[in-house]
């Protein structure tokens, strides 16, 4: 099929090369923005694994080109995704009024954005004004449910996708589409658009709120002198909460994940139904962020003047260079307004808090995780990426001025790096 | 008896007692009658304020013989001794220079540096309050502020805080004010609030204020339960102002929260320097800068413009017309906003704590009345109230009437801007019939009305009117300066000093005879026969609660 993708989100770019790659004709339209400067200037905007190598080969192979955001789709193209960004609203309009422009075509859109639950049916109602007695027309909505770091898995080998479709021949169209991710067993699921984009808001709000109290509990546990692992492992081991989702941390971020707890929360508010619940999750999720410096301020007696503090990690998450709504943003304001010299190490994010902050004197951005560490009074852990998991621990005891390390996100082993001649502290953790 | 209603024998006096005799028999309502330009020959403006005072029972030869008796006192002396910061509170032997703390870092005055100084260090302190980054013992980001502080280091701060609150920033904490020494206010706060995101503010300008020192000493009994005895919870969670650097630094407080003052602004002046903190921390630096800038204008107003145009003279002027001329010994402030709530308890504090005094400068018992009895509420809210009494009532009363003409544009009040701002011209229109049903009595009514006896309104009753074009802190600041002005202003005419508080010493020291007595350590001879049966009757009180 001949397919027109809209947007500058890692889904647009996810969608694209996962559709080419199965012999579907793909137009990657890009607005104009950095994301569009990035892949004109041959950078990847996203860091993921095997994505920058799926989008050469499949326009090496010639089944994905790119093409201006301004121009409009040929007639030819069967089906239009909007892949955009929540701010994109009027963008997708103005996309929606040029195709249903055409009174004799057949439309099939295909609603991937995060915008407000409702958008989806009233973006159809735009597509079918106007259009001539007999043609097909249809926006649909797919929520994306990319996991970011492993994007493209997630896009080709589905757990589920949710397709919210009020129309027949809309259904037999995206299922066409979609066919080659979906064959072990059926996991397309059919809703009304409405409840598709509902559906994808409660279930981030679903995990938001395990989170968010998982970390509640590791604040009780701290208090109470008791080990959150343990108190997490005997959670998970009851079948009715299972094991995902339980980690507690210092806080989650993420563009996509944070965006949409937030919509979630917006929704409820402006219908004037009240979302406590969900406040208070990304209100502890905010306050979570800065467990690191709160522990740093007690152990240093509230005096952290001229110190120097090693960040392990400043993506929101390992895999990913991103640093959007990360913990890390909110520990080096923390820190830096106390007069503390920040020493980050991170494998794909220094390049973004290299154009987020610029030169300063108190960011030191470091290649190896142990220059970090030179001379630092403590170590925060704040991703937890692969290349910390086994820490040279004397090497460190000699690098660092003083031996105290304080792990995020409770990947070290306590009594271990006790025993190495170090003062540890976890989130919740003994 | 102090009461003072006579006036003295100069010959200036004289001639006003005789215009009073002149127009004594012209009701109000006749004035205007008489005069239809009244309006426009008796009002004037000074930058954002219109002040009316067509409804007095003055005429332009009553304004041009009282600024004559300006001339008699010479006002323009006096303030130029003001404003070149001479000692002219000189039972303490100090400048008064409340004006310095509002001139603009630009332009040179005597305390220029020290000033910009402390400004810079509130600026500081704002700033990272409202980024999240000033911290509590454990780490926790301050949530709430509150101010310990009784007097000028309370009511000021809280008026503006109230008065400005729709212009407040929007990283502002929660500002709360705690001053009774019996810690009502303290006891109910310290329920709701949560130790480690709380920071109290000391201000005080002695630091030796009794009230001031026990609320405090409870705010730092009830931090340091919660979160332990390490001098660092101070250094967390407590922020002194005062003049008295050392008995801060004795308290506990870091120099580095320390915010000073100078023996040169008198408390009830001082709302315009660190005293005001909670000010900025409500409605931000940049807010507070411009509360300070309408205050100069209308420094710079006071100090230049003639008497006829002259809004503080003017004001200082018809109160000495209404209490020494006319004999009309109380005054009522009365904002129609809501925001103002607190201004009539500021203003009674300003004027009543500066002018009421009976000796002159030179020692001598004054030869007229000085400070009439001042109070007032808002204005809609007293017409359910007291208004019956201004209608009404036998004692007269002079008012002053004050209404912002604009309100509710802001984008903060969009979704009820409509209804709301058809409140606000509600507010406006009461405001506007009141003061002339008071002027005019009957005559405001349809002539054809007749009244029975209780019904009927004498009118007559003289108000001025201050209309600002917003209530926003530049507005604010020029409303609250010309006030301070104004109380200077009558003070020179009175021959007063207005910056002292000798009155208000006395029951300090005498007090702390009676807690000995209370305590049961005391001893009881020479004390009354009153104050003796109060003691005993609370302690037989005490002891049957105890059983």
């Amino acid at each position: 099929m001949h397919l027109d993708i809209y947007g500058d989100t890692l889904t647009a770019l996810v969608t694209a090369a996962a559709l080419s790659s199965t012999g579907h004709q793909v137009t990657l339209r890009v607005p104009a923005g950095p994301v569009a400067d990035d892949l004109d200037a041959h950078r990847m905007p996203y860091q993921e694994p095997g994505l920058e190598l799926m989008l050469d080969q499949q326009q090496k192979a010639g089944r994905l080109l790119t093409g201006s955001a301004q121009q409009m789709s040929e007639d030819r193209v069967e089906a239009v995704f909007l892949a955009l960004s929540p701010a994109s609203q009027p963008f997708a309009e103005s996309v929606i009024d040029q195709l249903s422009a055409r009174r004799e075509h057949s439309w099939l859109v295909v609603n991937q954005s995060n915008f407000p639950v409702g958008t989806t049916e009233s973006l159809q109602q735009r597509l079918r004004d106007g259009a001539d007695p007999g043609v097909h027309r249809a926006v649909i909505c797919m929520p994306e449910m990319l996991q970011e770091g492993a994007a493209l898995q997630s896009f080709m080998r589905p757990s589920s996708i949710l397709v919210g479709c009020d129309s027949d021949w809309a259904a037999i169209q995206i299922r066409e589409v979609l066919r080659p991710f979906n064959r072990l067993r059926d996991v397309m699921r059919m809703l009304r658009p409405r409840e598709a984009e509902f559906t994808k808001l409660a279930i981030n709000g679903m995990l938001a709120t395990r989170l968010g109290f998982m970390n509640d509990m590791a604040s009780l546990a701290d208090a109470l002198q008791v080990d959150i692992e343990q108190v997490r492992m005997g959670m998970g081991s009851d079948p009715r909460i299972g094991e995902a989702y339980l980690y507690p941390g210092c806080g989650f971020g993420g563009l996509n994940f944070s965006r949409n707890v937030m919509s979630l929360a917006n929704t409820l508010e402006s219908s004037g139904v009240g979302s406590e619940l969900l406040e208070q999750v990304l209100l502890i999720n905010e306050r979570q962020k800065e467990v690191l410096f709160r522990k740093l301020w007690q152990h240093y007696h509230t005096d952290l003047h001229g110190k120097t503090v090693a960040l392990w990690g400043a993506a929101f998450k390992p895999g990913t260079g991103r640093i959007d709504n990360a913990p890390a943003l909110k520990l080096l304001d923390a820190l830096w307004a106390q007069g503390v010299t920040v020493r980050v190490h991170d494998p794909k994010a220094l390049p973004a808090l290299q154009a987020l902050y610029g030169a300063r004197a108190d960011l030191v951005l470091c290649d190896d995780p142990y220059e970090a560490a030179c001379g630092a009074d403590a170590l925060m852990l704040v991703t937890e990426w692969k290349d910390y998991w086994s820490p040279d621990y004397p090497r460190l005891r000699h690098l660092m001025a003083q031996p105290l390390l304080l792990d995020g996100r409770n990947i070290l082993d306590p009594e271990f790096v006790r025993s190495s001649g170090f003062v540890y502290y976890g989130i919740g953790r003994q | 008896m102090r009461s003072r209603t006579g006036v003295p024998a100069d010959a200036i006096w004289q001639q006003l007692s005789e215009r009073a005799a002149a127009l004594q028999d012209t009701h109000l309502a006749q004035m205007f009658a008489d005069q239809p330009d009244r309006f426009a020959q008796l009002s004037c403006r000074a930058g954002p304020l219109l002040l009316d005072l067509s409804k007095q029972r003055v005429d332009v030869q009553t304004l041009d013989l009282l600024g004559r008796l300006a001339d008699a006192r010479d006002m323009r002396g006096w303030i130029n001794r003001l404003f070149a910061g001479e000692p002219i509170n000189h039972t303490e032997q100090r400048a008064a220079m409340h004006w310095a703390l509002r001139v603009p870092p630009e332009q040179p005055s005597p305390v220029q540096q020290q000033v910009q100084e402390q400004l810079e260090r509130m600026t500081r302190l704002v700033e990272r309050i409202h980024a999240g980054q000033w911290r509590g013992v454990t780490g926790e980001v301050i949530t709430d502020v509150v101010n310990i502080g009784v007097g000028g280091s309370d009511v000021g701060p809280m008026m503006v805080c109230q008065a400005l609150d729709d212009a407040a920033d929007e990283r502002a904490v929660r500002i709360h004010f705690v001053s009774s020494m019996d810690g009502s206010q303290l006891s109910n706060l310290l329920h709701q609030l949560r130790a480690h995101s709380t920071l109290f503010i000391i201000s005080s300008k002695s630091f030796t204020t009794i009230d001031t020192l026990y609320n405090a000493g409870t705010a730092r009994a009830w931090l340091q339960r919660t979160l332990g005895t390490a001098p660092a919870v101070i250094g967390c969670h407590f922020i002194g102002v005062s003049s008295a650097v050392e008995k801060m630094t004795q308290w506990g407080i870091p120099s580095a929260n320390q915010l000073a003052l100078w023996d040169w602004v008198g408390g009830r002046f001082s709302l315009w320097s660190s005293i005001g903190l909670p000010i900025a921390l409500r409605i931000g630096m940049k807010g507070f800068r411009e509360l300070l800038a309408g205050a100069h204008q209308m420094d710079e107003h006071f100090r230049t413009a003639p008497w006829s145009e002259n809004v503080p003279v003017l004001m200082a002027l018809i109160g000495v017309w209404n209490t020494n001329i006319l004999s009309i010994h109380a005054h009522a402030v009365l904002p129609y906003d809501g925001r103002l709530k607190h201004l009539p308890a500021f203003l009674s504090q300003l004027e009543m704590e500066s002018n009421g005094k009976s000796v002159t400068r030179d020692g001598e018992p004054v030869s007229t009345g000085t400070c009439p009895v001042l109070w007032g509420e808002v204005g809609p809210n007293a017409q359910h109230a007291f208004y019956q009494l201004l209608h009404q009532g036998t004692e007269p009363v002079t008012c002053d009437f004050i209404a912002p003409a604009r309100r509710y544009h802001e984008v903060r009040h969009d979704a009820a801007a409509a209804e709301l701002i058809g409140q606000h011209h509600l507010a406006l229109a009461n405001c506007f019939a009141q003061s002339r049903l008071l002027a005019f009595g009957e005559a405001a009514l349809p002539a054809d009305e007749q009244l029975p006896m209780h019904m009927r309104y004498h009118g007559n009753q003289p108000s001025t009117t201050l209309l600002l074009d917003q209530l926003d802190p530049f507005s604010l600041g020029a409303l609250l300066a010309a006030y301070e002005h104004k109380v200077f202003a009558q003070a020179v005419i009175w021959q007063i000093n207005p910056f002292d508080q000798w009155g208000v010493e006395m029951g300090k020291r005498i007090a702390t005879d009676t807690l000995e007595l209370i305590k049961g350590s005391g001893r009881a001879s020479g004390m009354d026969s009153s104050t003796l049966g109060l003691i005993q009757a609370a302690g037989a009180a005490f002891t049957s609660k105890d059983a």
